[in-house]
């Protein structure tokens, strides 16, 4: 794979950028470049930007090339580069604010694990809890996963097989009784983030 | 000792033999796990890629029932809830906006979260709170002789640092010899198995969890104390042979199995026959 060479003179840059990555901030001008992240993480291998060169991207305020990456979606959040970092950069933090940053900007529309995520958060919105069986189930059967890949969930199936003869797959949800509490939840917290510049 | 317990979503599901070992091997040291009322889901990855405050009070929320059973340590199995617990918790206590931002929306829910509850992972009380002693004490039947690689996982022992180092951690490897196990050396303990990231990229999940087993070979099995290491270790076997071009098989089983095992607990307590990988290896080299 060739690297992209970014015209900086041309680019459009954000120069506030980093300052809106939450929580490290203005903290990640303190980047050194030496690629502790990158040599650290299990999936830099399948990543379009290494984890340094995205760091890099960020300090650039490269926003529309960061945000359209796929490497933070390629974080399993399994904090290597976050408990290695020479300067205390939360690095996994970092590609946490960038997911939701791209979820705001409806830039992750075509992403998988995005596709994921939303999944179970509506789950636990209706029931409390994560239900594994009616994710799974909502998930693949979403024609946006579906389309293009229609092998996929046949390649789910022995494991799904597998899970509901040892009994291990429930197909009722259970529904906490205070439901209704998550709900004020959700519905608070979105107020909150309507009403105020917070982290986000 | 009592504990509040928060077995979390995959405990009720796929790691149901987690579960039920967790409680009961807890039993047999004297102690008890009590079981958070109306515990809801920690929110996970899902919630820290979509909602900053979700991320936090989903996980209160829990904290905020625990305090109320006055009870001082939460206790969780999970890897991915300990640390979204412990996140909370973290995170609330450095940012008192934050902090207030949480307790409103708990407010809404009734609740309140005062930030006096310690998250603890499962393995840190079993390894901590009971001396290798106190584990000898119980085990009936040693697992001399099996030879097991401690799988930790990521989220176990990072990024919070709490009671074991992020590389190389031998909280699990104490427990293990205290059973009489054999614990093999693995460069690979905490290197990450994909989580649930499995499901939405399968062929970078696959190749991550192939390393891992390949690593373990000779081995006669796998221990772990996170469910989603035990189900991306146990259940994609065949994917990985199919991966390698060869068979691979070992089994995966859950510490506190093993803890179970050794202490000659009932099946039901154990609940073997639940994993998806065969263990009748492992019970050979016992002797069962």
């Amino acid at each position: 794979m060739t690297l992209e060479q970014f015209n900086l003179t041309s680019a459009v840059r954000d120069h506030d950028f980093a300052e809106t990555v939450y929580p490290d901030g203005h903290k990640l001008f303190t980047c050194i470049q030496c690629g502790t992240c990158t040599a650290s993480c299990p999936t830099s291998y399948a990543m379009d930007y290494s984890p340094r060169r995205l760091m890099r991207m960020i300090q650039l305020g490269l926003y529309d090339d960061v945000l359209k990456s796929k490497t933070f979606w390629m974080c399993t959040t399994c904090f290597s580069c976050t408990v290695r970092c020479p300067r205390g950069i939360s690095i996994t933090e970092t590609f946490l604010s960038l997911k939701r940053m791209a979820t705001a900007k409806g830039v992750e529309k075509k992403v998988d694990s995005a596709r994921f995520y939303q999944t179970v958060m509506d789950v636990v919105r209706r029931t409390g809890r994560m239900h594994e069986t009616e994710t799974m189930m909502r998930w693949m059967l979403n024609p946006q996963v579906l389309v293009g890949k229609p092998l996929r969930v046949l390649g789910f199936a022995p494991l799904a097989l597998a899970l509901l003869r040892k009994g291990k797959m429930p197909l009722i949800p259970h529904k906490i009784e205070g439901v209704d509490q998550i709900q004020a939840m959700f519905d608070k917290a979105a107020e909150i983030e309507a009403r105020e510049e917070v982290a986000r | 000792m009592k504990y509040a317990y928060y077995p979390g979503c995959s405990l009720e599901a796929s790691a149901i033999e987690y579960d039920a070992s967790a409680r009961a091997i807890f039993r047999a040291l004297g102690s008890e796990l009590v079981e958070i009322p109306d515990w809801n889901c920690c929110g996970s990855s899902p919630a820290q890629a979509t909602d900053y405050l979700l991320s936090l009070a989903l996980p209160a929320r829990n904290l905020a029932l625990a305090e109320a059973m006055g009870l001082d340590t939460v206790v969780a199995p999970c890897s991915a809830c300990y640390t979204t617990l412990y996140r909370a918790e973290e995170h609330c206590r450095q940012d008192p906006e934050l902090k207030a931002h949480v307790t409103e929306i708990l407010a809404a829910a009734n609740l309140e979260y005062e930030g006096k509850v310690r998250v603890r992972h499962l393995l840190d009380v079993v390894a901590n709170d009971f001396t290798p002693e106190e584990i000898q004490s119980r085990v009936k039947r040693s697992l001399k002789g099996l030879k097991v690689v401690p799988y930790y996982g990521c989220q176990t022992v990072r990024p919070f640092l709490a009671y074991d180092a992020p590389d190389q951690p031998m909280t699990m490897d104490r427990v293990l010899a205290a059973l009489g196990a054999e614990v093999m050396p693995y460069h690979l303990k905490t290197r990450c198995c994909s989580g649930i990231n499995i499901t939405s990229s399968k062929d970078v999940g696959i190749k991550l969890v192939s390393d891992l087993l390949v690593a373990a070979e000779g081995a006669d099995c796998i221990a772990t104390v996170c469910p989603l290491c035990q189900m991306n270790l146990d259940s994609y076997q065949r994917d990985v042979s199919r991966h390698l071009g060869r068979e691979i098989k070992i089994p995966v089983i859950y510490l506190t199995q093993l803890m179970g095992l050794a202490f000659d607990l009932p099946d039901k307590d154990v609940l073997l026959s639940k994993n998806i990988s065969p263990q009748q290896p492992v019970l050979d080299r016992l002797g069962i």
